[in-house]
């Protein structure tokens, strides 16, 4: 529909160079998008975002219980984040899709609060000051393919409490009632799944 | 990974999803910021968060919505500044300088504490607590959850030594009564929930702070 957005950025120098673990092309198409919004405010690119996002977005928050209106209401201010913070994306830490969930993460966090006062919330820095080391950029682009991987490999049922446990606000016992299992069943299926993606997951460089 | 002194998987979890309550969250934000190892952790959920967000079967919008929101960012004024460091305490980690604080109270013979002005929940609220050495804090019971995240100094417990960046969650039916080991005083942050339940002469002392 809409020509591909080609910013001549240092993304697509570092994307030359991590060729042997790159992700599909597409993988990348969303990360560009939101380069392109940051480098020259791209409305065209902006719109292709939202037609992604925008509707996964409203889907999770329907799913975590909000009506349909209040979740589109919400994806409408999580995508304006976007466009307003798209210069702190750095794709060097995280793909696009991890940007945005951290966007609408932050964002519900913010609504969880039952206070008024204008202060701000805890937020997970995806665009601090630190320095990288050269194979940060090597192993930024293996990650997705990691976490797909990991994800394919939990049990179905491992997988189903996870999504929940993200999208709900009380996982535990809200997570119990929807599938109908005993407390007890939920957090030790959690629990297992943690352990697995631990495993898989974690960096032995990561250890403490 | 030591379970005991680190928040749980679940904590964790919660925090990498947005939906531990924010005062809490501040306590763990602290933690993650003298844990590298824990940080990575969370934004490896983060990116798990991503893949399932990105798996998400999509809801369909109402037919204006791609229309509404071109309208808002051509009208949009909004501008993301770097937010400043507003207190006075230098020595804090990163997420905890964004928040105002309240003045030091004296709260009990060698036990200052000062309100972190970051989002409440309910009766859920955010302190620094500064205990000299070899002092303890007063004996209490809680009704509910407290997380505490050791930013300076070390404490102990019956049963446990916190140093620096370790975490400690007592639910209701521990009876709490840390005990500062470290030759400096202990400074730690603390999330609070519920209502606190003191017992001894302190508590008289104590009752602004559990008035909070």
């Amino acid at each position: 529909m809409h020509a591909e957005p080609s910013p001549l950025t240092s993304a697509e120098v570092r994307s030359d160079r991590m060729s042997p673990a790159a992700p599909a092309q597409d993988a990348l198409k969303y990360d560009r998008l939101i380069e392109a919004v940051a480098l020259r405010r791209d409305r065209e690119a902006f719109a292709q975002l939202f037609e992604y996002f925008a509707p996964r977005l409203k889907a999770w928050l329907i799913k975590s219980g909000a009506t349909p209106g209040a979740a589109e209401d919400f994806a409408q201010d999580a995508m304006l984040t976007v466009w307003r913070k798209a210069d702190l994306f750095d794709a060097r830490k995280a793909r696009a899709a991890t940007w945005i969930f951290t966007i609408a993460r932050n964002r519900r966090l913010d609504m969880l609060r039952r206070d008024a006062r204008p202060l701000p919330t805890p937020e997970i820095e995806l665009a601090g000051e630190e320095v990288r080391r050269p194979d940060d950029i090597l192993s930024m682009s293996e990650d997705t393919e990691r976490v797909r991987h990991a994800l394919a490999r939990l049990k179905p049922d491992q997988v189903e409490v996870l999504r929940l446990a993200f999208y709900m606000d009380n996982p535990h016992s809200e997570i119990a009632r929807s599938l109908d299992l005993p407390l007890g069943t939920v957090k030790s299926r959690i629990r297992n799944a943690m352990i697995k993606l631990r495993a898989m997951l974690e960096l032995s460089e990561e250890a403490s | 990974m030591n379970a005991r002194r680190n928040p749980s998987e679940e904590r964790l979890l919660a925090y990498a999803a947005g939906v531990l309550s924010p005062p809490q969250a501040v306590v763990v934000a602290a933690h993650l910021a003298l844990r590298p190892a824990n940080h990575a952790w969370v934004r490896r959920l983060q990116a798990v968060g991503g893949e399932l967000l990105d798996e998400t079967s999509p809801s369909p919008l109402s037919a204006d919505a791609l229309a509404r929101a071109m309208a808002r960012i051509e009208t949009d004024t909004g501008v993301v500044t770097a937010q400043p460091l507003l207190n006075d305490m230098p020595e804090l980690p990163e997420p905890l300088r964004r928040y105002a604080l309240g003045p030091w109270r004296w709260v009990g013979p060698g036990i200052r504490v000062r309100d972190v002005h970051a989002p409440r929940d309910g009766a859920c609220r955010v302190i620094l607590l500064k205990i000299d050495p070899g002092r303890e804090t007063p004996r209490h019971t809680h009704g509910g959850v407290e997380l505490t995240c050791v930013l300076s100094g070390a404490y102990a417990t019956e049963t446990e030594r916190f140093d620096v960046g370790d975490f400690e969650e007592a639910d209701a039916e521990v009876i709490h009564q840390p005990r500062v080991v470290s030759d400096d005083p202990c400074l730690c942050v603390a999330a609070l929930d519920g209502q606190i339940q003191l017992d001894g002469w302190l508590g008289r002392l104590m009752q602004p702070f559990a008035r909070l």
